[in-house]
């Protein structure tokens, strides 16, 4: 007896549709394949169940219920949007959500993932102070090496993370001159380094004293209910509360 | 145009320095802008005399200038109306007169700052004035050495520190007058900013035409020479060094030196002297741009800034509208004049030039380092401004105001929220709040997009506003400073306060104190810098 594979024998005719098979799905039925179409149109947009009611004209009961169907059958999926994380908006299975609707890289379902962000700021900023002077592709290609992150972070994203340490004067950023601290970058690079001074973090002189960020200084007035005499912020500044 | 916050503070300065009613006609004038003196007293509805003491007080002490205006009257006749204007800067210039005197004292030493102190007490004084109050000082025993005197008030005038007083009453022609004529006179001048013509308010034309030249407002008082001695011999007349034969030559010098010694008694009996505010706003405002170049680049940097300073100081002209220049020669004889100066290399020298953004030209083979203060002061705006962001709103807003300052122009919420790594939702909270208390300006679009209209929100920082809201604040708060140090100093004076308590209440006072002198800082950073 030889021994065939399964590929050998001839396909027999049969009795029953295989679950595999590449035969068209069931067509859906009206309201579900209105609901769907209407779905597929937004793409990678999406849309919320109240505008899929308005479009389609279609009862509430009719909406959900094909909503819950076309989910179970895999065709459409829900969302989260980044700017009302509440509303519930579909999308066809298909398509990405796009970054107006997800919020971008650092989202995930709705949030934006502060954890990894501060991680990866705290990973930048060790990287900037312990070299004078460095690129974007220096700290790039040493946190790279290091490993210490177990999620890949593309240099965008590390150029979004040292931006935001430049905004909160964390580091400063340069063009290089190509000569003393700047040697060794090229002339005309965007190079970083540690802030030097107090930059940012010394407390202002207006914002030294209560007025200054006082929450009802425009109904503040000299001979008002709320005035320098009364104003509890200045008594409990000058620790007067006797 | 004296915003509500600037005029209360400055009504309470008066105030506090002359009495309730100097300070409602100062009040007046401040509101309405310049007045005549029966305009004064139907606002005010004091009296003629009253008014006019108040007026008298007000410009003794500089705070006031007096000018004629040609007005129409019945028949079309013209005749002349003098009116009255307030000085803002000088009336905010009395609560700094402890700084101005510490910057005497540390530049030319304890008498002239006693010197300082009596004319700024005073208002103006004559030098003959001086004398008599510096007499009356003088404990008994002791003699007041008028030549020492003569000698420190000189440094005073050489130093720029006091000035001859403005003409008490300028003319000022009406603008479509003076237009097309552009002469020149002793009473209009017109004021041409380096090639430009400028349309000046009327206050800077009444100050501009009440101002004296450089020559006449430091022009020392004459030097009689004390030691001249004249011999009864007719034959021969020595004056000083000079042998004069006796004759019609010895007659005609003699005239010459009565001329001289009356103009030199003149000048001590006549001639007002006041603090020249200018000179003592600059000499803050380099303390400042040297205290914030220190903190942001080093001392070394400090040290260089100061040295080109000084040097420009010395080698130009002393209206340093546009930039210090110095040669590199000068700036490093000043740096390494300094204590922390003396090792500093001509190499770390060029360095740090180069790193404040100093403009160098040749010039006959020398070489010319130029810096504009301007940045330098502006810096220290944008960092008051940050830091108020930062302890009122959070560090989210901090971040995205600080954004907005480098972006100048519109920008989307979401590309805002993506910038600045800032939640969306908060962003958006953030972004509200900072427009509400009108730091920003914000602007609604629509926009379609896949079938779907949605509404856009572009924010934009106008740092002009801005910056004059944290002026109006700071204003407000110097106010409320006052008003606190007044009520404590009440609160001092109660009876049956215990030691304690008394205590505390005077080192608050001084919290206060030390306060509303930073905070004077800050406003010289936005007004007066």
């Amino acid at each position: 007896m030889q021994l065939v594979s399964k590929s050998q024998l001839p396909m027999l005719p049969q009795k029953r549709p295989h679950p595999d098979s590449k035969s068209k799905p069931p067509p859906l039925p009206e309201a579900e394949q209105k609901i769907y179409t209407s779905i597929k149109s937004k793409q990678s947009m999406g849309i919320w169940t109240a505008d899929i009611k308005r479009e389609t004209g279609l009862p509430n009961t009719v909406v959900t219920k094909a909503l819950k169907s076309l989910q179970n059958k895999n065709l459409i999926k829900d969302v989260v949007n980044v700017h009302n994380r509440a509303k519930k908006m579909f999308m066809a299975v298909e398509f990405e959500p796009s970054r107006e609707i997800s919020g971008g890289s650092w989202y995930t379902d709705g949030k934006l993932d502060t954890e990894l962000i501060n991680a990866l700021k705290r990973v930048c900023l060790r990287y900037i102070a312990e070299h004078k002077v460095t690129t974007m592709e220096e700290i790039s290609r040493s946190i790279e090496a290091s490993r210490v992150l177990n999620v890949p972070c593309s240099m965008q994203q590390l150029l979004e993370i040292v931006r935001t340490l430049v905004l909160d004067k964390e580091i400063e950023e340069f063009r290089s001159k190509g000569a003393g601290e700047f040697a060794r970058v090229p002339s005309g690079k965007t190079c970083y380094r540690i802030s030097r001074g107090k930059v940012g973090t010394e407390a202002g002189y207006l914002a030294s004293v209560p007025c200054g960020v006082c929450p009802r200084i425009s109904e503040c007035t000299p001979d008002g209910v709320i005035s320098p005499k009364t104003c509890v912020y200045y008594n409990k500044w000058l620790n007067l509360d006797f | 145009m004296i915003s509500q916050d600037g005029v209360n503070l400055a009504v309470c300065v008066i105030t506090a320095h002359f009495g309730d009613l100097v300070a409602k006609v100062c009040s007046c004038l401040l509101k309405r802008g310049s007045l005549s003196l029966q305009e004064i007293v139907r606002t005010t509805e004091f009296s003629n005399s009253q008014v006019k003491n108040c007026l008298l007080v007000l410009i003794q002490h500089n705070c006031v200038q007096a000018f004629s205006v040609p007005r129409g009257g019945a028949g079309g006749a013209t005749k002349t109306v003098t009116q009255y204007m307030a000085l803002f800067d000088n009336i905010l210039h009395r609560m700094r007169f402890s700084k101005f005197l510490a910057i005497v004292k540390g530049d030319l030493g304890v008498q002239c700052e006693t010197l300082l102190q009596g004319i700024l007490g005073y208002g103006r004084l004559t030098f003959d004035q001086l004398m008599v109050r510096a007499t009356s000082k003088q404990s008994e025993g002791s003699s007041c050495n008028v030549d020492v005197l003569r000698k420190n008030f000189s440094k005073l005038v050489h130093g720029h520190y006091v000035e001859r007083c403005p003409r008490p009453e300028p003319f000022i022609a009406p603008s479509e007058e003076a237009a097309p004529a552009r002469k020149r006179s002793s009473k209009i001048i017109h004021f041409v900013l380096q090639f430009r013509e400028e349309i000046l308010s009327l206050e800077q034309q009444v100050v501009i035409a009440a101002s004296l030249t450089d020559a006449e407002r430091f022009s020392e008082i004459p030097n009689t020479g004390t030691d001249a001695s004249v011999t009864e011999d007719k034959q021969d007349v020595t004056v000083g060094d000079k042998q004069i034969p006796f004759g019609e030559d010895q007659r005609k010098f003699e005239s010459t030196e009565l001329d001289e010694e009356t103009e030199a008694t003149i000048s001590e009996t006549e001639v007002l002297w006041r603090a020249n505010f200018q000179k003592f706003v600059f000499c803050l405002k380099k303390k400042v741009c040297v205290a914030k170049v220190r903190s942001r680049k080093g001392l070394d940097a400090g040290v260089v800034l100061e040295a080109i300073i000084e040097s420009s100081e010395q080698e130009c002209d002393s209206s340093k509208i546009y930039g210090f220049k110095a040669s590199m020669d000068s700036i490093l004889e000043k740096v390494r004049g300094k204590p922390d100066g003396i090792s500093m290399t001509l190499e770390l020298v060029r360095g740090i030039l180069e790193d404040l953004d100093c403009s160098s030209h040749t010039e006959d083979c020398n070489v010319y380092y130029t810096i504009e203060l301007q940045c330098i002061t502006e810096s220290c705006r944008k960092d008051e401004v940050e830091s108020l962001i930062l302890t009122k709103y959070g560090k989210e807003a901090f971040r995205i105001f600080g954004l907005l300052n480098r972006k100048g122009s519109p920008v989307e919420t979401d590309q805002i929220s993506d910038f600045t790594l800032v939640d969306k939702k908060v962003a958006q909270q953030v972004l509200y709040n900072l427009w509400k208390d009108d730091f920003l300006s914000m602007q609604k679009v629509s926009v379609e997009g896949t079938g779907q209209r949605r509404e856009n929100f572009l924010w934009k920082l106008n740092k002009k506003s801005s910056w004059n809201l944290v002026l109006n604040h700071l204003y407000h708060a110097a106010l409320n400073l006052n008003q606190k140090i007044t009520h404590v100093v009440e609160q001092e004076h109660e009876a049956l306060l215990s030691e304690e308590k008394l205590k505390h209440l005077k080192n608050s006072r001084t919290i206060l104190e030390l306060s509303l002198l930073k905070l004077d800082d800050a406003i010289m950073i936005f007004h007066d810098f």
